[in-house]
């Protein structure tokens, strides 16, 4: 049962990357034989707290104590020397080795060439599957097993490695309801023999199920720090998780009603898994679309450019029904542009001039006949956008890798804007960018809206949605959970949007 | 699980089976081709052709690829045939030295995409030049003739008038590279590597030193294979290796090596090798156009790639 004596400690853990601060003075105490969760939104530095404690990140300042003793993991192998073993969310096995194999690989890595003897192998690997319930052969390939099975392999791997805390990111992602109930027992009789587990999840209803303790991470900072979870409310972890009042946000009223559709989706399916998608972007109109990472946002805005095939359903530009067969198709044809979340590999070709990237979605209208295409001719198209953006470049011919993000989040709008597009998707706007480019940007996104634009926003980044979007639609699990009008008051929006993710219904759709 | 499609699951079984069609086929074509002078020819032509295959083999395991086996594999050679020539070293000696160039240029190999993390692809590229370059400005382009009379005579020999004598040190290596792949740390760290480089790494797994021990493996079985050539051939040619590319990929693939790297199999790239072996055997006893061979064997590779795919594409049951 659970001990007063914490296995582990992180005290004012720090992190500063280049240009951010993930963590501002974190604090998290494990116990033994408890399961503790740890929550946040994205971006909240969950995960660079847990690349702190297996040793993947060295922190900037604070301590670690495993037992009451500082420690100091230069690598993964320290922090696993000292019991901490840890599932990520990605899987990392070797799907043609075997179950016993791939628990025991770490032991065989002490030498190179004394043969291994796999019967052995798989009498040692049976001891730590015995446990955890799971009645495979050792001698079997991971690849034949179920995605739950290929789960628990990884904690008896970790708990191979003689793992006093274990860390558990994620565990119930690809999981069924049937599935994630076993894990559970499991992780309680784990709890019950005095490990120290650490939860990370988002749906807040299975957190609330097993774990006793509970710490809140918020923009970088303990929202709350290793509470018991007894008396807290599925509202009061929201509440830690969104809770700042704080973020002006200027919502934005603006009466799109009786403008045109642009951008009419209608039961749209994907070859993706996207199902029943509903949704209506009108000319004038921002929409934003909320959800969290792996809720199927992007893909469903590369679905909409052509880009993955849309398997059923209506898709309506501009009032007509169309069929989007390729990406050219979707700029030249249909007018949509799409600002990628991922500037560096898919919004701009770094090694290129400005005016080559500002330019590319225009070269094909302004070539000539003979497929001739001046630098003049693309220079007149693209400069008058450049210039009203203010990107700031010593000239146009400097390569885009030179500029920084903020300017090159510019370039990759004007494009689209010389490109005349009606349609513009933008993902994660401010992604690496400071705050007053930010807000520089959102004041572009409402002038090109006001100015007739269909834009449809997809962000992570909740007061930007409220700062920005007219109505927000809710994206969980690649399908649409409502759509909510935006009021522009933080705590309500937050509230509603939250619901649409957490609530009631969500557990039913991940099952 | 019927027993048939256990046995489709495994890598040899397929081309098990097309080995087997094909030299039906040629066999029903023409009455000469499972004479024993036709089968010591296709052994060996086998025998060195496997070496080839596996010094590739070896590398697309860790997901790379080898553009410089031939070059390792002339520049070993030339190095045997000139180390008795020109210095007059014993055979036994000679061998060694050539085995000790094919490390040394794998060491490079593997300690270049190491150090400069450029891909294996353009650091194998630039060697095969650099290692080309080393052996033509040794020999000038010209052959060493001096190749002492004992090797000829190893060269040539069969066992019971059948099995070239070559055939026996490519089955040593065979079974050695099995038994490592299967059963030896190293060989399991090789798979590991190639699968999931990252996993493998937070498995405590020395990529580097895995990496480098790959490609010194790779540059010795190129070496032999090139030592072998110049028995045979009783030349010491400086062209030795310069139509080993495709060859080296085409064996592995055919076996159902996964180019991505992380699977491979040692039986099945040796039928891969029979099959390649067979068929260009049969271009020549029906008198084909003997440059045609290129055009199969690239073709092959394609239909291998394409086979293999196919395969990898069966659903998972479980996922999504």
């Amino acid at each position: 049962m659970m001990t007063d004596h914490p296995l582990f400690e992180a005290q004012g853990i720090e992190k500063a990357f280049p240009g951010v601060r993930a963590l501002k003075g974190v604090d998290i105490t494990l116990a033994g034989g408890s399961i503790h969760a740890l929550l946040g939104e994205n971006g909240a530095g969950k995960s660079t707290l847990i690349k702190i404690i297996t040793g993947v990140h060295q922190p900037t300042a604070g301590t670690l104590r495993v037992d009451g003793e500082a420690v100091r993991f230069a690598g993964t192998r320290d922090a696993i020397a000292r019991g901490i073993g840890v599932v990520h969310q990605e899987r990392n096995l070797f799907p043609r080795f075997s179950v016993a194999e791939n628990i025991h690989l770490e032991q065989i890595g002490a030498s190179y060439f004394k043969p291994i003897d796999y019967a052995e192998l798989n009498r040692k690997a049976r001891q730590w599957l015995e446990p955890l319930e799971l009645d495979v052969d050792p001698a079997m390939p991971v690849s034949e097993l179920s995605v739950a099975k290929m789960q628990l392999v990884e904690i008896a791997k970790a708990l191979s490695l003689q793992s006093r805390v274990l860390l558990l990111d994620e565990p119930t992602a690809s999981l069924t309801a049937s599935e994630t109930d076993r894990l559970f027992a499991i992780l309680r009789r784990l709890r019950d023999a005095g490990t120290s587990l650490l939860f990370v999840s988002h749906k807040l209803e299975e957190v609330q199920e097993i774990c006793d303790r509970v710490t809140v991470l918020r923009d970088g900072e303990n929202a709350c720090d290793s509470r018991a979870m007894a008396g807290v409310t599925r509202g009061d972890l929201v509440e830690m998780m969104i809770g700042r009042a704080e973020s002006a946000a200027s919502g934005r009223r603006r009466a799109a009603d009786g403008a045109p559709e642009m951008l009419g989706l209608q039961k749209v399916a994907t070859e993706l898994g996207h199902r029943d998608i509903d949704l209506s972007v009108r000319a004038g109109e921002i929409v934003g679309l909320y959800g969290l990472v792996g809720a199927g946002r992007t893909e469903l805005a590369k679905a909409i450019l052509g880009k993955f095939a849309i398997t059923g359903g209506e898709t309506r530009v501009a009032g007509e029904a169309v069929r989007i067969g390729s990406v050219a198709e979707a700029i030249h044809r249909h007018g949509i542009g799409y600002v990628s979340e991922d500037r560096k590999s898919e919004g701009l070709i770094l090694q290129h001039s400005v005016l080559s990237n500002a330019g590319i979605p225009v070269w094909r209208r302004l070539a000539g006949a003979m497929g001739l295409l001046g630098d003049g001719k693309v220079r007149d198209a693209v400069l008058p956008y450049l210039e009203k953006l203010e990107v700031k470049t010593p000239s146009l011919a400097q390569s885009a890798g030179n500029l920084s993000g903020g300017n090159q989040q510019k370039i990759s709008v004007a494009k689209w804007l010389a490109a005349g597009v009606r349609i513009l998707i933008v993902d994660e706007p401010s992604v690496g960018i400071d705050i007053k480019t930010k807000a520089y940007l959102h004041d572009l996104l409402r002038d090109l809206a006001d100015g007739g634009t269909a834009v449809l926003i997809i962000t992570s980044d909740m007061p930007e949605m409220i700062a920005l979007a007219d109505r927000i639609a809710v994206m969980d699990g690649y399908t649409i959970t409502g759509v909510v009008g935006n009021t522009g008051s933080y705590p309500e929006m937050s509230r509603r949007i939250m619901d649409l993710i957490h609530g009631p219904d969500a557990a039913a759709r991940t099952a | 699980m019927s027993r048939i499609s256990q046995l489709s699951r495994t890598d040899w079984f397929g081309p098990l089976l097309a080995t087997l069609l094909a030299i039906l086929v040629v066999r029903g074509f023409s009455e000469t081709f499972l004479s024993p002078y036709n089968i010591q020819i296709l052994l060996l032509a086998i025998a060195v052709n496997a070496l080839i295959a596996f010094s590739q083999m070896v590398i697309i395991a860790i997901g790379q690829m080898n553009l410089s086996v031939g070059a390792i594999g002339g520049l070993a050679a030339i190095t045997f045939a000139g180390a008795m020539e020109v210095w007059g070293l014993p055979a036994p000696l000679a061998v060694m030295l050539a085995l000790g160039v094919g490390a040394a240029c794998g060491a490079m190999n593997g300690a270049l995409i190491r150090i400069t993390g450029i891909s294996a692809f353009v650091i194998t590229l630039a060697t095969l030049s650099i290692f080309k370059g080393i052996n033509l400005g040794l020999t000038e382009a010209q052959p060493f003739y001096g190749i002492p009379e004992g090797v000829k005579a190893f060269g040539n020999a069969t066992i019971l008038g059948i099995v070239p004598l070559i055939f026996v040190p490519t089955l040593l290596v065979s079974i050695a590279l099995w038994y490592m792949l299967r059963r030896l740390p190293v060989g399991r760290f090789i798979l590991a590597v190639g699968s999931n480089e990252h996993a493998a790494e937070l498995s405590g797994i020395s990529v580097t030193a895995t990496v480098v021990i790959v490609h010194v493996l790779s540059g010795v079985i190129a070496a032999i294979a090139g030592i072998l050539l110049v028995a045979r051939l009783e030349i010491g040619q400086p062209s030795i290796g310069d139509d080993w590319l495709i060859l080296s990929f085409a064996a592995p693939v055919i076996g159902g090596a996964v180019l991505a790297g992380g699977h491979v199999s040692v039986s099945a790239t040796l039928l891969g090798v029979v099959i390649v072996a067979v068929i260009t055997q049969a271009l020549v006893l029906f008198s084909i156009d003997p440059f045609l061979v290129q055009v199969v064997l690239g073709a092959m590779i394609l239909a291998a790639v394409g086979l293999n795919r196919l395969r990898a594409h069966q659903p998972v049951s479980g996922a999504g």
